[in-house]
């Protein structure tokens, strides 16, 4: 089994993958919300959205820019922000990060673009092993027809037409996700990825994530309470005015 | 025709056909008069009937503002900064220097990957992984790297613009002693740039001398790989001189 840099920190760090439509962002936040509740200190993080890189991809996606070098490179460069920014600070702090989409997204894609896989490792060798990386298993047509029931229109990188399989912007999204697919299946052995069968009824799949979760939180401390809930109650506030503060992410434990 | 060739692997989406221009890079530390020589080999090219196209850090269409705003905040770490500008030096090279050489014109490039590989192993980013990243770069059909001490430097440098918060390390040294972190960093730097002057085969210019010398050392330099370009110019751009 292949694995990464090792976690030095005392934090958790669980990741989720899948193609799109596999369902494996809803589960996270099950398991996010969870994990609050359960009094723990949480950091989410999501693939494509460090503040300082994504303006440029986005740049370059609308304008359709990107080539398979490129499109890998400014994905790299966002992975690498947001692990030096988000993740290796909140392990270090002990603290449990959730990541929707890790390096293995780099590797189904950008291998399927074309990419060298051995380049694509060492492009990627800075990344910290995860704690259990889940891969959200769906057989390719469900997973089509979740996506394209909600959904308007695909867009250019999105259904992979930057690579020529298919002028027919749902053609070319199904042999993308196909490819991608497979890729996954390879990359689920390869890492040794826990793979959780995504068609099942979602509280059953939410039942097993936390199951396998659960042995990993033992030693973790608490978030500590800042006493914001006994505050209120005992001065018999609402907490109305208190910003960005959702009253059940503050000491439910 | 050239036949392209890679340092490591051929990248995708990258047509292997021989191209009719040529690939000409100008390597060396801010201040040793780079740009200069570019825009008088740019002119003479010209004069000579052969197109030119020039290109450099932070130019391309798709990264140059997203690494401008990056680097406003000094919040960056290494490896993000370098994956930028990898990413600028890509688009680049894909979508403007390699089609110019396709076309058959003369790509001027100033510092090409070796600034970068030089730059970011000072900061503590492995030698490999940056050789790995990059290992899909053309090779250039020449290397040229303008040689200079600090101390040959250090006025040039202070009497034009000064000296730079980048170019004296300031993100990762520490102290506020501007003038000392200036010749560490800048000695450190130049030792690099020899180490991979001799792995990756440059021709050495001493940058020192006057503009007009370091000009026909440049023309020199090139008469064997623009000889053939067009019938009308044999390459005796050497007997020109700079044009002053």
């Amino acid at each position: 089994m292949t694995t990464l840099q090792p976690n030095s920190g005392p934090g958790r760090l669980f990741i989720v993958e899948g193609i799109d439509g596999s369902g494996k962002s809803t589960q996270l936040d099950l398991l996010h919300k969870w994990l609050i509740s359960e009094g723990y200190l949480v950091v989410f993080t999501e693939w494509n959205s460090s503040p300082i890189v994504k303006t440029t991809t986005r740049r370059g996606k609308q304008r359709r820019m990107l080539t398979p070098v490129s499109f890998s490179l400014i994905h790299a460069a966002d992975f690498a922000s947001r692990l030096y920014m988000q993740v290796i600070p909140a392990l270090q702090a002990g603290a449990i990060v959730l990541a929707d989409r890790y390096v293995f997204t780099a590797f189904a894609r950008d291998g399927v673009r074309g990419l060298d896989r051995s380049w694509l490792r060492k492009l990627y060798a800075f990344a910290i092993q995860p704690t259990v990386a889940f891969y959200f298993d769906v057989p390719l047509d469900e997973a089509i027809k979740r996506i394209l029931e909600g959904r308007p229109a695909l867009k250019y990188y999105e259904a992979g037409l930057d690579l020529g399989l298919s002028r027919n912007p749902g053609e070319s999204f199904r042999l993308f996700q196909g490819l991608i697919k497979n890729e996954y299946d390879h990359l689920a052995e390869e890492y040794g990825m826990v793979r959780i069968d995504a068609t099942l009824p979602l509280v059953v799949q939410q039942q097993q994530v936390r199951q396998i979760v659960r042995p990993y939180l033992q030693g973790l401390p608490p978030m500590e309470s800042t006493g914001l809930q006994d505050a209120l109650k005992e001065h018999r506030l609402t907490g109305r005015y208190l910003e960005g503060k959702r009253p059940d992410e503050e000491d439910e434990a | 025709m050239n036949t392209p060739r890679f340092y490591g692997i051929r990248p995708p989406g990258v047509q292997a056909e021989a191209y009719p221009g040529r690939l000409v890079v100008i390597e060396g530390t801010d201040g040793v008069g780079r740009s200069t020589q570019i825009a008088l080999l740019r002119e003479w090219l010209e004069d000579c009937g052969i197109a030119v196209i020039q290109t450099g850090f932070r130019r391309s269409e798709l990264a140059s503002r997203g690494i401008q705003r990056a680097k406003r905040g000094h919040t960056l770490d290494p490896l993000t900064l370098n994956l930028f500008y990898a990413t600028d030096f890509w688009d680049r090279l894909e979508r403007n220097i390699m089609p110019a050489l396709r076309a058959g014109m003369v790509a001027l490039v100033d510092r090409y990957i070796f600034s970068l590989i030089a730059r970011a192993v000072l900061r503590g980013v492995p030698r490999g992984w940056m050789e790995d990243v990059y290992g899909m770069a053309l090779v250039p059909d020449r290397i040229f790297y303008l040689d200079i001490t600090v101390e040959q430097l250090l006025p040039r440098v202070i009497g034009t613009a000064g000296l730079d918060y980048w170019e004296s390390g300031q993100d990762y040294l520490r102290g506020a002693d501007l003038y000392h972190n200036y010749t560490t960093y800048q000695q450190t730097l130049l030792a690099e740039y020899r180490r991979l002057a001799a792995e990756f085969d440059f021709r050495v210019i001493d940058g020192s001398k006057p503009v007009g010398v370091v000009f026909r050392a440049l023309q020199q330099g090139m008469e064997d790989i623009i000889a053939g370009m067009t019938p009308s110019t044999p390459a005796d751009g050497s007997e020109s001189g700079p044009p002053e």
